[in-house]
């Protein structure tokens, strides 16, 4: 069971480093698709565009680190692996969350538009990016309730 | 070892936030300065055009104004690019319905006609690439005289022109 909680972990991280990577590389495109969504003034969009893809790509990577190579890394009795890891599981929770909450806010206000959050095919606001979010959102936090399960025993 | 709490992992959680916010900033800082001086607009804008050039060379353009005064004329064509729902939904007055990943499968009708009819081809709002992607294969199908409705229909609609809910 082990394994399959860190395969879990190593793919949801590679997704998030690979929408980062996508939206990194593609600031402008990602700048009118945040602009679509009409819920932020032009000064917080560009803030969301400059942050968002290094928060994905850096919340990313400190679950794969966390889930492998570090994970039972303990330095000064810090076990740094163990915080990586949960600290990028809040993150990702967090970003999932809010992810899900504007594709909602975007639905009901009758929005058509591009999502801007596909990772392999683009598409529209709609109930699939919905249950994309959704599958990372239960994902994310099965992994987090392992972790304060796994302590608390 | 030392007891993870609650309070370590929201500050580690701070902390990795703290260093997307320096290295986004570090990477885009352009894209910053410019949404905070209130033109991001005007740099998007710049930016499109400038990437359409490379990857559409040779398509030409209108705006609103130009695209009404066309339709009024009614010496054109309009060619609607976006999905078939969203035309059925509404779409110019008068224009058909033909999209750039089907168009080997719908273009029979309009193959038939001069190569030489003036035809403007929108999609849904300025962002979007559909119509020049079309226009494109409509170039290379034989049409000369193909234009882009670079506002969209978005941008015809909140302008209160006429459109037509069905063919």
């Amino acid at each position: 069971m082990r394994f399959v909680y860190s395969a879990v972990g190593i793919v949801l991280g590679g997704l998030f480093v690979y929408a980062g990577v996508q939206k990194h590389l593609a600031p402008y495109d990602f700048a009118e698709a945040v602009m679509g969504y009409q819920l932020l003034p032009q000064s917080l969009t560009g803030l969301t565009v400059a942050i968002l893809p290094w928060l994905e790509m850096v919340s990313g990577v400190a679950l794969i680190l966390g889930v492998l190579p570090l994970k039972r890394l303990v330095i000064n009795r810090f076990p740094v692996g163990t915080l990586l890891r949960r600290s990028a599981l809040l993150l990702i929770l967090g970003q999932s969350l809010l992810f899900v909450a504007v594709l909602l806010i975007t639905i009901a206000r009758g929005l058509e538009i591009d999502c801007g959050c596909s990772l392999f095919v683009q598409r529209q606001v709609g109930p699939a990016a919905i249950v994309e979010d959704g599958v990372f959102l239960l994902l994310t936090g099965l992994l987090y309730w392992r972790e304060r399960r796994v302590q608390s025993d | 070892m030392t007891r993870v709490t609650w309070r370590r992992e929201l500050t580690w959680a701070v902390g990795l936030l703290g260093l997307a916010v320096i290295l986004g900033f570090m990477f885009h800082w352009s894209l910053v300065q410019a949404s905070l001086r209130g033109k991001l607009t005007v740099l998007l804008d710049q930016k499109r055009q400038e990437r359409r050039e490379m990857q559409f060379p040779g398509v030409r353009t209108l705006d609103l104004a130009q695209a009404h005064q066309i339709w009024q004329e009614k010496q054109a064509l309009f060619v609607d690019a976006r999905k078939a729902a969203e035309y059925q939904k509404l779409h110019i007055q008068g224009a058909v319905n033909l999209l750039p990943e089907t168009w080997a499968l719908s273009s029979s009708e309009l193959m038939k006609l001069d190569r030489r009819r003036e035809l403007v081809v929108y999609c849904t709002q300025k962002s979007c690439d559909d119509a020049f992607k079309l226009a494109k294969k409509l170039q290379a199908a034989g049409f000369s005289r193909v234009v882009v409705f670079t506002g969209g229909f978005r941008a015809w609609h909140e302008a209160g022109y006429p459109a037509d809910p069905s063919r």
